[in-house]
Protein backbone atom coordinates (compact mmCIF):
# COMPACT_ATOMS: atom_id res chain seq x y z
CA UNK A 1 0.00 0.00 0.00
CA UNK A 2 2.95 2.47 0.66
CA UNK A 3 4.88 1.48 -1.87
CA UNK A 4 1.94 1.93 -4.02
CA UNK A 5 1.56 5.54 -2.59
CA UNK A 6 4.86 6.45 -3.02
CA UNK A 7 5.08 4.99 -6.86
CA UNK A 8 1.62 7.34 -7.69
CA UNK A 9 3.52 10.71 -6.02
CA UNK A 10 6.58 9.58 -8.13
CA UNK A 11 4.21 9.18 -10.98
CA UNK A 12 2.63 12.50 -10.21
CA UNK A 13 5.79 14.83 -9.72
CA UNK A 14 7.15 13.35 -13.09
CA UNK A 15 4.11 14.37 -14.65
CA UNK A 16 4.96 18.00 -13.41
CA UNK A 17 7.91 17.89 -14.49
CA UNK A 18 7.12 16.73 -17.94
CA UNK A 19 4.27 19.37 -18.14
CA UNK A 20 7.03 21.79 -17.13
CA UNK A 21 9.29 20.60 -19.53
CA UNK A 22 6.68 20.70 -22.90
CA UNK A 23 5.88 23.85 -21.58
CA UNK A 24 9.48 25.08 -21.33
CA UNK A 25 9.92 24.01 -24.53
CA UNK A 26 6.73 25.68 -26.33
CA UNK A 27 6.91 28.98 -25.33
CA UNK A 28 8.06 31.91 -27.14
CA UNK A 29 10.82 33.00 -24.74
CA UNK A 30 11.68 36.94 -25.62
CA UNK A 31 15.23 37.59 -24.51
CA UNK A 32 15.43 40.05 -21.43
CA UNK A 33 11.27 39.13 -20.64
CA UNK A 34 10.28 37.34 -17.81
CA UNK A 35 8.98 33.72 -19.21
CA UNK A 36 4.98 33.32 -18.57
CA UNK A 37 4.40 30.48 -16.83
CA UNK A 38 1.58 28.62 -16.94
CA UNK A 39 -0.16 27.26 -13.35
CA UNK A 40 -1.00 24.22 -13.31
CA UNK A 41 -4.36 22.12 -11.95
CA UNK A 42 -6.66 20.09 -12.46
CA UNK A 43 -9.42 21.10 -15.33
CA UNK A 44 -12.47 20.11 -12.40
CA UNK A 45 -11.30 23.07 -10.88
CA UNK A 46 -12.58 25.03 -13.28
CA UNK A 47 -11.14 28.17 -14.76
CA UNK A 48 -12.61 30.63 -13.01
CA UNK A 49 -9.05 32.05 -12.07
CA UNK A 50 -8.20 35.58 -11.31
CA UNK A 51 -5.06 36.88 -12.82
CA UNK A 52 -4.94 40.48 -13.93
CA UNK A 53 -3.90 41.74 -17.35
CA UNK A 54 -1.74 43.54 -15.48
CA UNK A 55 0.30 41.00 -13.60
CA UNK A 56 0.21 38.06 -16.09
CA UNK A 57 2.32 35.02 -13.84
CA UNK A 58 5.85 34.87 -15.62
CA UNK A 59 8.41 32.29 -13.84
CA UNK A 60 10.73 35.49 -12.45
CA UNK A 61 8.23 37.29 -11.08
CA UNK A 62 7.23 33.57 -9.29
CA UNK A 63 10.90 33.48 -8.32
CA UNK A 64 11.01 36.84 -6.85
CA UNK A 65 7.56 36.55 -5.55
CA UNK A 66 8.71 33.70 -3.29
CA UNK A 67 11.55 35.15 -1.89
CA UNK A 68 9.49 38.05 -0.70
CA UNK A 69 7.32 35.78 0.73
CA UNK A 70 9.98 34.38 3.03
CA UNK A 71 11.85 38.16 3.32
CA UNK A 72 11.82 39.46 6.94
CA UNK A 73 12.97 42.70 6.12
CA UNK A 74 9.71 43.45 4.80
CA UNK A 75 9.00 43.91 8.70
CA UNK A 76 9.59 46.89 11.05
CA UNK A 77 11.44 44.09 13.53
CA UNK A 78 13.50 42.29 10.64
CA UNK A 79 12.11 39.13 12.39
CA UNK A 80 8.89 38.61 10.62
CA UNK A 81 7.90 37.33 6.91
CA UNK A 82 4.60 36.27 5.13
CA UNK A 83 6.01 32.52 5.85
CA UNK A 84 6.21 33.39 9.67
CA UNK A 85 1.94 32.93 10.13
CA UNK A 86 1.64 31.04 6.86
CA UNK A 87 3.59 27.51 7.34
CA UNK A 88 4.12 25.45 4.15
CA UNK A 89 4.08 22.49 6.67
CA UNK A 90 0.34 23.79 7.91
CA UNK A 91 -0.69 24.40 4.83
CA UNK A 92 -0.10 28.24 5.28
CA UNK A 93 -1.33 28.69 8.40
CA UNK A 94 0.37 28.56 11.72
CA UNK A 95 -1.73 26.41 14.16
CA UNK A 96 -1.72 29.23 16.90
CA UNK A 97 -5.34 30.82 17.86
CA UNK A 98 -4.19 34.06 16.56
CA UNK A 99 -1.00 35.08 15.02
CA UNK A 100 1.40 37.92 16.91
CA UNK A 101 2.42 40.30 14.89
CA UNK A 102 6.10 42.44 15.01
CA UNK A 103 4.70 44.25 18.11
CA UNK A 104 3.57 41.11 20.47
CA UNK A 105 -0.13 42.28 19.89
CA UNK A 106 -2.06 39.23 18.00
CA UNK A 107 -4.87 39.25 15.51
CA UNK A 108 -8.29 39.40 16.21
CA UNK A 109 -9.21 36.59 13.86
CA UNK A 110 -7.66 33.30 13.06
CA UNK A 111 -5.08 33.16 10.26
CA UNK A 112 -6.12 31.80 6.86
CA UNK A 113 -4.52 29.20 4.92
CA UNK A 114 -3.16 30.27 1.37
CA UNK A 115 -4.28 26.65 -0.78
CA UNK A 116 -6.03 27.84 -3.85
CA UNK A 117 -5.86 31.46 -4.13
CA UNK A 118 -6.13 31.33 -7.61
CA UNK A 119 -10.18 31.39 -7.50
CA UNK A 120 -10.55 34.10 -4.80
CA UNK A 121 -11.51 37.53 -5.29
CA UNK A 122 -12.15 39.04 -2.18
CA UNK A 123 -9.42 38.25 0.85
CA UNK A 124 -9.64 37.84 4.45
CA UNK A 125 -12.54 36.55 6.59
CA UNK A 126 -14.74 39.66 5.80
CA UNK A 127 -13.71 40.36 1.84
CA UNK A 128 -12.14 43.57 2.56
CA UNK A 129 -9.59 43.21 -0.15
CA UNK A 130 -10.23 42.33 -3.68
CA UNK A 131 -7.43 41.10 -5.58
CA UNK A 132 -3.90 38.87 -4.36
CA UNK A 133 -2.08 42.54 -5.31
CA UNK A 134 -4.27 44.55 -2.43
CA UNK A 135 -4.11 42.01 -0.34
CA UNK A 136 -0.58 41.86 0.70
CA UNK A 137 -0.71 45.61 1.76
CA UNK A 138 -2.81 44.82 4.72
CA UNK A 139 -0.29 42.50 6.28
CA UNK A 140 2.64 44.26 5.49
CA UNK A 141 1.49 47.87 6.93
CA UNK A 142 -0.48 46.98 9.85
CA UNK A 143 1.21 47.88 12.95
CA UNK A 144 0.41 44.64 14.70
CA UNK A 145 1.48 42.26 11.45
CA UNK A 146 4.74 43.30 9.65
CA UNK A 147 4.43 46.97 10.57
CA UNK A 148 6.05 48.72 8.04
CA UNK A 149 5.15 51.35 5.35
CA UNK A 150 5.51 50.33 2.20
CA UNK A 151 8.59 53.11 1.47
CA UNK A 152 10.24 51.71 4.16
CA UNK A 153 9.86 48.07 2.48
CA UNK A 154 10.92 49.37 -0.59
CA UNK A 155 14.02 51.10 0.66
CA UNK A 156 15.14 48.42 2.94
CA UNK A 157 14.97 45.97 -0.40
CA UNK A 158 17.23 48.40 -2.44
CA UNK A 159 20.12 48.17 0.14
CA UNK A 160 19.99 44.48 -0.08
CA UNK A 161 22.02 43.61 -3.08
CA UNK A 162 20.81 40.78 -4.39
CA UNK A 163 17.29 41.91 -5.58
CA UNK A 164 17.98 44.24 -8.07
CA UNK A 165 18.49 41.43 -10.48
CA UNK A 166 15.79 39.77 -9.32
CA UNK A 167 13.51 42.70 -9.97
CA UNK A 168 15.20 42.78 -13.34
CA UNK A 169 14.44 39.86 -14.72
CA UNK A 170 11.00 39.87 -13.32
CA UNK A 171 9.77 43.15 -14.14
CA UNK A 172 12.47 44.01 -17.26
CA UNK A 173 14.10 47.01 -14.89
CA UNK A 174 16.12 47.15 -11.59
CA UNK A 175 13.60 49.56 -10.31
CA UNK A 176 11.92 48.36 -7.06
CA UNK A 177 8.99 49.39 -6.17
CA UNK A 178 6.18 49.11 -3.52
CA UNK A 179 3.69 48.22 -6.84
CA UNK A 180 6.17 45.24 -8.09
CA UNK A 181 6.65 44.12 -4.84
CA UNK A 182 2.84 43.35 -4.61
CA UNK A 183 2.65 41.98 -7.58
CA UNK A 184 5.71 39.48 -6.96
CA UNK A 185 3.90 38.10 -3.89
CA UNK A 186 0.77 37.60 -5.56
CA UNK A 187 2.16 36.17 -8.64
CA UNK A 188 3.82 33.65 -5.78
CA UNK A 189 1.12 32.97 -3.79
CA UNK A 190 -1.40 32.17 -7.09
CA UNK A 191 0.68 29.35 -7.72
CA UNK A 192 0.01 27.71 -4.20
CA UNK A 193 -2.63 25.12 -5.99
CA UNK A 194 -3.57 21.97 -3.76
CA UNK A 195 -4.47 19.48 -5.85
CA UNK A 196 -2.91 16.03 -5.14
CA UNK A 197 -4.53 14.83 -2.06
CA UNK A 198 -6.33 11.39 -1.76
CA UNK A 199 -9.11 12.66 -2.67
CA UNK A 200 -7.86 14.23 -5.92
CA UNK A 201 -6.23 10.78 -6.71
CA UNK A 202 -9.44 9.29 -6.04
CA UNK A 203 -10.90 11.88 -8.82
CA UNK A 204 -8.44 10.75 -10.76
CA UNK A 205 -9.24 6.99 -10.73
CA UNK A 206 -5.69 6.31 -8.57
CA UNK A 207 -7.27 5.76 -5.13
CA UNK A 208 -10.17 3.69 -4.10
CA UNK A 209 -11.35 5.63 -0.82
CA UNK A 210 -12.62 2.85 2.23
CA UNK A 211 -16.48 2.71 2.92
CA UNK A 212 -16.09 5.01 5.39
CA UNK A 213 -14.70 7.64 3.40
CA UNK A 214 -16.95 7.00 0.52
CA UNK A 215 -20.05 7.68 3.00
CA UNK A 216 -18.14 11.06 4.11
CA UNK A 217 -17.80 11.66 0.19
CA UNK A 218 -22.28 11.16 -0.13
CA UNK A 219 -22.96 12.72 3.03
CA UNK A 220 -21.09 15.72 2.61
CA UNK A 221 -22.55 16.18 -0.93
CA UNK A 222 -25.98 15.49 -0.21
CA UNK A 223 -28.74 17.53 0.97
CA UNK A 224 -30.87 15.36 3.77
CA UNK A 225 -34.03 14.77 2.84
CA UNK A 226 -36.14 12.45 5.20
CA UNK A 227 -39.05 12.35 3.47
CA UNK A 228 -37.46 10.36 0.80
CA UNK A 229 -34.90 8.27 3.65
CA UNK A 230 -32.03 10.31 1.80
CA UNK A 231 -29.44 10.98 4.56
CA UNK A 232 -27.14 13.59 3.94
CA UNK A 233 -24.84 16.64 6.03
CA UNK A 234 -25.43 19.31 3.45
CA UNK A 235 -22.32 20.94 3.31
CA UNK A 236 -22.07 20.67 -0.62
CA UNK A 237 -23.93 23.84 -0.58
CA UNK A 238 -21.33 26.27 0.66
CA UNK A 239 -18.38 23.88 0.59
CA UNK A 240 -18.93 22.76 -2.90
CA UNK A 241 -17.34 21.21 -5.92
CA UNK A 242 -14.04 19.97 -6.08
CA UNK A 243 -12.49 22.66 -4.88
CA UNK A 244 -14.35 22.73 -1.61
CA UNK A 245 -15.12 26.26 -2.12
CA UNK A 246 -17.33 29.22 -3.19
CA UNK A 247 -17.19 32.60 -2.42
CA UNK A 248 -20.01 32.92 -0.37
CA UNK A 249 -20.13 34.94 3.16
CA UNK A 250 -22.70 32.98 5.52
CA UNK A 251 -22.98 33.57 9.07
CA UNK A 252 -22.88 29.68 10.72
CA UNK A 253 -24.85 30.33 13.82
CA UNK A 254 -22.05 30.31 16.26
CA UNK A 255 -23.36 33.29 18.41
CA UNK A 256 -27.06 34.52 19.86
CA UNK A 257 -24.97 37.81 20.49
CA UNK A 258 -22.81 38.62 17.67
CA UNK A 259 -19.42 40.90 18.64
CA UNK A 260 -17.65 40.55 16.03
CA UNK A 261 -19.40 42.03 13.11
CA UNK A 262 -17.85 39.85 10.29
CA UNK A 263 -18.72 41.19 6.38
CA UNK A 264 -21.16 43.87 8.23
CA UNK A 265 -17.96 45.70 8.89
CA UNK A 266 -16.73 45.74 5.39
CA UNK A 267 -20.31 46.84 3.68
CA UNK A 268 -22.31 48.25 6.48
CA UNK A 269 -25.47 46.36 5.69
CA UNK A 270 -27.83 45.06 7.98
CA UNK A 271 -27.85 41.11 6.23
CA UNK A 272 -24.01 41.06 6.47
CA UNK A 273 -24.18 40.47 10.22
CA UNK A 274 -22.02 37.92 11.46
CA UNK A 275 -20.83 36.93 7.95
CA UNK A 276 -17.82 35.53 7.36
CA UNK A 277 -15.90 33.86 4.43
CA UNK A 278 -16.86 30.47 3.64
CA UNK A 279 -13.47 28.62 3.40
CA UNK A 280 -11.75 26.02 1.45
CA UNK A 281 -11.15 22.27 3.27
CA UNK A 282 -8.37 21.81 1.09
CA UNK A 283 -5.79 20.61 4.01
CA UNK A 284 -8.14 21.14 6.37
CA UNK A 285 -6.76 18.87 8.98
CA UNK A 286 -3.23 20.95 8.91
CA UNK A 287 -5.37 24.21 9.66
CA UNK A 288 -6.67 23.89 13.39
CA UNK A 289 -8.19 25.58 15.16
CA UNK A 290 -11.34 26.72 13.09
CA UNK A 291 -13.63 29.21 12.36
CA UNK A 292 -13.06 32.99 12.27
CA UNK A 293 -12.52 32.95 15.65
CA UNK A 294 -10.39 29.58 16.44
CA UNK A 295 -13.08 28.59 18.84
CA UNK A 296 -12.99 25.16 17.55
CA UNK A 297 -9.78 22.70 18.08
CA UNK A 298 -10.55 19.78 15.97
CA UNK A 299 -12.90 18.70 13.17
CA UNK A 300 -15.03 16.33 15.88
CA UNK A 301 -15.80 20.32 17.43
CA UNK A 302 -16.81 21.57 13.96
CA UNK A 303 -19.22 18.88 12.98
CA UNK A 304 -20.33 18.82 16.81
CA UNK A 305 -21.50 22.29 15.60
CA UNK A 306 -22.96 22.43 12.60
CA UNK A 307 -24.79 18.92 13.93
CA UNK A 308 -26.54 20.85 16.75
CA UNK A 309 -29.55 23.02 16.71
CA UNK A 310 -28.43 26.48 15.27
CA UNK A 311 -28.32 29.45 17.38
CA UNK A 312 -30.69 31.49 15.07
CA UNK A 313 -30.15 35.14 14.54
CA UNK A 314 -31.69 37.74 11.71
CA UNK A 315 -28.60 36.32 9.28
CA UNK A 316 -28.64 32.87 10.10
CA UNK A 317 -27.63 31.19 6.48
CA UNK A 318 -30.55 29.45 5.27
CA UNK A 319 -28.47 27.10 3.89
CA UNK A 320 -28.50 26.08 7.66
CA UNK A 321 -32.32 26.19 8.45
CA UNK A 322 -34.64 23.64 8.16
CA UNK A 323 -31.61 21.14 7.49
CA UNK A 324 -32.40 17.40 9.16
CA UNK A 325 -32.27 14.41 8.72
CA UNK A 326 -35.53 13.66 11.17
CA UNK A 327 -38.66 14.50 10.02
CA UNK A 328 -39.56 18.19 11.94
CA UNK A 329 -36.06 17.46 13.33
CA UNK A 330 -34.23 21.27 14.60
CA UNK A 331 -30.51 19.69 13.92
CA UNK A 332 -28.89 17.60 11.52
CA UNK A 333 -29.54 14.96 13.21
CA UNK A 334 -26.25 12.81 12.00
CA UNK A 335 -24.92 9.87 14.05
CA UNK A 336 -21.68 9.35 15.49
CA UNK A 337 -20.67 6.89 13.19
CA UNK A 338 -21.74 9.46 10.01
CA UNK A 339 -19.63 11.84 11.47
CA UNK A 340 -17.09 9.89 11.85
CA UNK A 341 -17.71 9.32 8.47
CA UNK A 342 -17.52 12.76 7.19
CA UNK A 343 -14.52 13.61 9.38
CA UNK A 344 -12.51 10.44 7.45
CA UNK A 345 -13.45 12.18 4.21
CA UNK A 346 -12.19 15.27 5.20
CA UNK A 347 -8.92 13.61 6.21
CA UNK A 348 -9.01 12.72 2.25
CA UNK A 349 -8.51 16.48 1.24
CA UNK A 350 -4.58 16.54 3.14
CA UNK A 351 -2.37 17.36 0.30
CA UNK A 352 1.18 15.71 1.23
CA UNK A 353 2.44 16.97 -2.17
CA UNK A 354 1.10 20.65 -1.53
CA UNK A 355 3.09 21.13 2.36
CA UNK A 356 6.74 19.34 0.86
CA UNK A 357 6.74 21.33 -2.78
CA UNK A 358 10.38 22.45 -2.46
CA UNK A 359 8.60 25.51 -5.04
CA UNK A 360 6.75 27.20 -1.99
CA UNK A 361 9.40 26.25 0.38
CA UNK A 362 11.89 28.80 2.72
CA UNK A 363 14.66 29.77 -0.05
CA UNK A 364 16.61 30.96 2.38
CA UNK A 365 16.98 27.76 4.16
CA UNK A 366 18.24 25.55 1.07
CA UNK B 1 -28.77 87.04 6.14
CA UNK B 2 -25.54 85.61 6.88
CA UNK B 3 -26.93 83.34 9.37
CA UNK B 4 -29.61 81.92 7.57
CA UNK B 5 -27.61 81.03 4.65
CA UNK B 6 -25.15 79.32 6.52
CA UNK B 7 -28.06 76.80 8.28
CA UNK B 8 -29.57 76.36 5.27
CA UNK B 9 -25.96 75.25 3.92
CA UNK B 10 -25.28 72.95 6.67
CA UNK B 11 -29.33 71.93 6.44
CA UNK B 12 -28.72 71.00 3.00
CA UNK B 13 -25.44 68.92 3.19
CA UNK B 14 -27.33 66.97 6.49
CA UNK B 15 -29.94 66.44 3.89
CA UNK B 16 -27.33 64.94 1.67
CA UNK B 17 -25.25 62.79 4.03
CA UNK B 18 -29.07 61.24 4.89
CA UNK B 19 -29.66 60.66 1.30
CA UNK B 20 -25.99 58.83 0.64
CA UNK B 21 -25.68 57.06 4.20
CA UNK B 22 -29.84 55.99 3.00
CA UNK B 23 -28.64 54.65 -0.14
CA UNK B 24 -25.82 52.68 1.61
CA UNK B 25 -28.06 51.00 3.81
CA UNK B 26 -31.44 50.33 2.51
CA UNK B 27 -31.81 47.46 0.17
CA UNK B 28 -31.63 48.03 -3.50
CA UNK B 29 -31.85 46.02 -6.99
CA UNK B 30 -28.92 47.72 -9.35
CA UNK B 31 -28.47 46.43 -12.67
CA UNK B 32 -25.69 47.04 -14.49
CA UNK B 33 -23.58 45.70 -17.94
CA UNK B 34 -24.41 45.16 -20.89
CA UNK B 35 -27.79 47.58 -20.97
CA UNK B 36 -28.76 50.99 -22.29
CA UNK B 37 -29.49 52.67 -19.02
CA UNK B 38 -27.91 51.05 -15.38
CA UNK B 39 -30.81 50.91 -12.58
CA UNK B 40 -30.65 51.66 -9.03
CA UNK B 41 -34.39 50.57 -8.16
CA UNK B 42 -35.80 50.80 -4.55
CA UNK B 43 -38.21 48.24 -2.67
CA UNK B 44 -40.82 51.15 -3.52
CA UNK B 45 -39.92 51.09 -7.50
CA UNK B 46 -40.04 47.46 -7.39
CA UNK B 47 -43.45 47.88 -5.67
CA UNK B 48 -44.66 50.13 -8.07
CA UNK B 49 -44.18 48.27 -11.11
CA UNK B 50 -46.80 46.12 -12.88
CA UNK B 51 -47.13 43.03 -10.15
CA UNK B 52 -47.28 39.18 -11.08
CA UNK B 53 -47.31 35.41 -9.19
CA UNK B 54 -45.16 32.39 -9.56
CA UNK B 55 -45.45 29.35 -7.64
CA UNK B 56 -42.66 27.27 -6.31
CA UNK B 57 -43.30 23.92 -4.55
CA UNK B 58 -41.05 24.07 -1.08
CA UNK B 59 -39.05 21.51 0.56
CA UNK B 60 -42.17 19.88 1.46
CA UNK B 61 -43.54 19.56 -1.13
CA UNK B 62 -45.95 22.20 -1.05
CA UNK B 63 -46.83 25.38 -3.75
CA UNK B 64 -46.23 28.65 -1.98
CA UNK B 65 -46.92 31.54 -4.03
CA UNK B 66 -44.66 34.47 -4.66
CA UNK B 67 -45.76 37.95 -5.85
CA UNK B 68 -43.68 40.63 -7.66
CA UNK B 69 -42.14 41.75 -10.98
CA UNK B 70 -41.21 39.69 -13.74
CA UNK B 71 -37.39 39.87 -14.87
CA UNK B 72 -38.78 40.81 -18.17
CA UNK B 73 -40.17 43.86 -17.06
CA UNK B 74 -36.72 44.98 -15.32
CA UNK B 75 -35.00 44.08 -18.07
CA UNK B 76 -36.62 46.22 -20.62
CA UNK B 77 -36.40 49.54 -17.82
CA UNK B 78 -32.48 48.64 -18.56
CA UNK B 79 -33.45 48.59 -22.09
CA UNK B 80 -32.32 45.38 -23.08
CA UNK B 81 -33.79 43.99 -26.45
CA UNK B 82 -37.01 41.83 -26.02
CA UNK B 83 -39.10 39.93 -27.16
CA UNK B 84 -38.88 40.18 -31.19
CA UNK B 85 -35.64 42.36 -30.96
CA UNK B 86 -34.01 39.46 -28.98
CA UNK B 87 -32.93 37.90 -31.73
CA UNK B 88 -29.16 37.54 -33.24
CA UNK B 89 -26.57 38.28 -31.29
CA UNK B 90 -28.61 38.97 -28.37
CA UNK B 91 -29.21 35.49 -28.09
CA UNK B 92 -25.89 34.69 -26.44
CA UNK B 93 -26.28 37.70 -23.77
CA UNK B 94 -26.81 36.29 -20.25
CA UNK B 95 -28.37 37.77 -17.01
CA UNK B 96 -25.55 37.02 -14.05
CA UNK B 97 -27.92 37.35 -10.68
CA UNK B 98 -25.64 38.34 -7.16
CA UNK B 99 -26.64 37.89 -4.09
CA UNK B 100 -25.28 39.81 -1.03
CA UNK B 101 -23.74 36.46 0.21
CA UNK B 102 -21.99 36.29 -3.29
CA UNK B 103 -24.16 33.52 -4.39
CA UNK B 104 -24.64 33.95 -8.08
CA UNK B 105 -26.55 31.93 -10.77
CA UNK B 106 -27.23 32.38 -14.53
CA UNK B 107 -30.09 32.96 -17.26
CA UNK B 108 -29.98 33.07 -21.04
CA UNK B 109 -31.89 36.19 -21.98
CA UNK B 110 -34.19 33.59 -24.24
CA UNK B 111 -35.05 31.95 -21.34
CA UNK B 112 -36.82 34.46 -19.06
CA UNK B 113 -38.35 36.24 -22.00
CA UNK B 114 -42.13 35.80 -22.88
CA UNK B 115 -41.83 35.64 -27.12
CA UNK B 116 -39.91 32.30 -26.48
CA UNK B 117 -41.70 30.92 -23.08
CA UNK B 118 -44.65 30.87 -20.74
CA UNK B 119 -42.79 30.36 -17.70
CA UNK B 120 -42.29 33.56 -15.99
CA UNK B 121 -39.29 34.13 -14.13
CA UNK B 122 -40.07 36.72 -11.19
CA UNK B 123 -38.15 38.95 -8.90
CA UNK B 124 -40.56 38.49 -5.95
CA UNK B 125 -40.50 40.69 -2.80
CA UNK B 126 -43.59 39.54 -1.16
CA UNK B 127 -45.10 35.75 -0.28
CA UNK B 128 -48.79 35.18 0.96
CA UNK B 129 -48.89 39.14 1.08
CA UNK B 130 -46.18 39.54 3.62
CA UNK B 131 -42.32 40.91 2.62
CA UNK B 132 -39.91 38.07 2.77
CA UNK B 133 -38.24 37.13 5.56
CA UNK B 134 -34.43 38.70 6.26
CA UNK B 135 -32.74 35.62 5.25
CA UNK B 136 -34.15 35.21 2.23
CA UNK B 137 -35.55 38.68 1.19
CA UNK B 138 -35.84 41.70 0.60
CA UNK B 139 -35.56 39.74 -3.06
CA UNK B 140 -35.45 36.80 -4.48
CA UNK B 141 -35.77 34.84 -7.94
CA UNK B 142 -38.41 32.48 -8.08
CA UNK B 143 -38.04 30.29 -10.87
CA UNK B 144 -41.31 28.10 -11.24
CA UNK B 145 -41.48 25.03 -12.50
CA UNK B 146 -37.60 23.62 -11.93
CA UNK B 147 -36.60 20.16 -9.78
CA UNK B 148 -34.44 21.91 -7.95
CA UNK B 149 -34.46 25.44 -6.32
CA UNK B 150 -31.09 26.20 -6.48
CA UNK B 151 -31.59 29.01 -8.97
CA UNK B 152 -34.53 30.41 -6.52
CA UNK B 153 -31.69 32.20 -5.05
CA UNK B 154 -32.27 34.75 -1.69
CA UNK B 155 -31.50 37.97 -0.78
CA UNK B 156 -31.04 39.63 -4.68
CA UNK B 157 -28.77 42.51 -4.63
CA UNK B 158 -27.46 42.89 -8.59
CA UNK B 159 -28.54 41.73 -12.38
CA UNK B 160 -25.70 42.22 -14.43
CA UNK B 161 -26.49 41.69 -18.23
CA UNK B 162 -23.24 40.20 -20.32
CA UNK B 163 -22.58 38.71 -23.68
CA UNK B 164 -20.94 35.55 -23.68
CA UNK B 165 -17.84 35.95 -25.83
CA UNK B 166 -16.41 32.77 -26.01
Amino acid sequence: MMRGTRIRNIIYLLSLITSALVFQGSRNRIPGEPTPLKIFYPAYFGNRVNIPVENPTTEEGVELGRMLFYETALSSNNWVSCGTCHRQDLAFTDGKQFSEGVDGVVQPRNTMSLANLLWVRQFFWDGKTRGLEDQSIVPMTGVHEMGQSLEVSVNKLKAIKRYSSFFMNAFGSEQITSLRIRQALAQFQRTLVSCNSRYDQYLRGEYQPTASELNGISLFFTNPNPSKGIRGAGCGGCHGGPKTYNELFHNNGLDSVITDRGRQDVTGKEEDLGRFRVVTLRNIALTAPYMHDARFRSLNEVLEHYNKEMIRTPTLSPALQNNSNNLDGRSLGLTKKERGDLVAFLLLLTDSTFITDPRFSNPYKQ
Amino acid sequence: MRRISCFLITLFGCLQLLTAQDSLTKPTIKVTGEVIKELNLTQKDIAGMPRVNAILRDRDGKNVTYTGVALQDILELAGISTGKDLRGENLSKYLLVKCSDGYEVLFSLAEIDKGFTDRVIILADESMGKPLPPAKGPFRIIVPGEKVPARSSFQVVELVVAFAKE
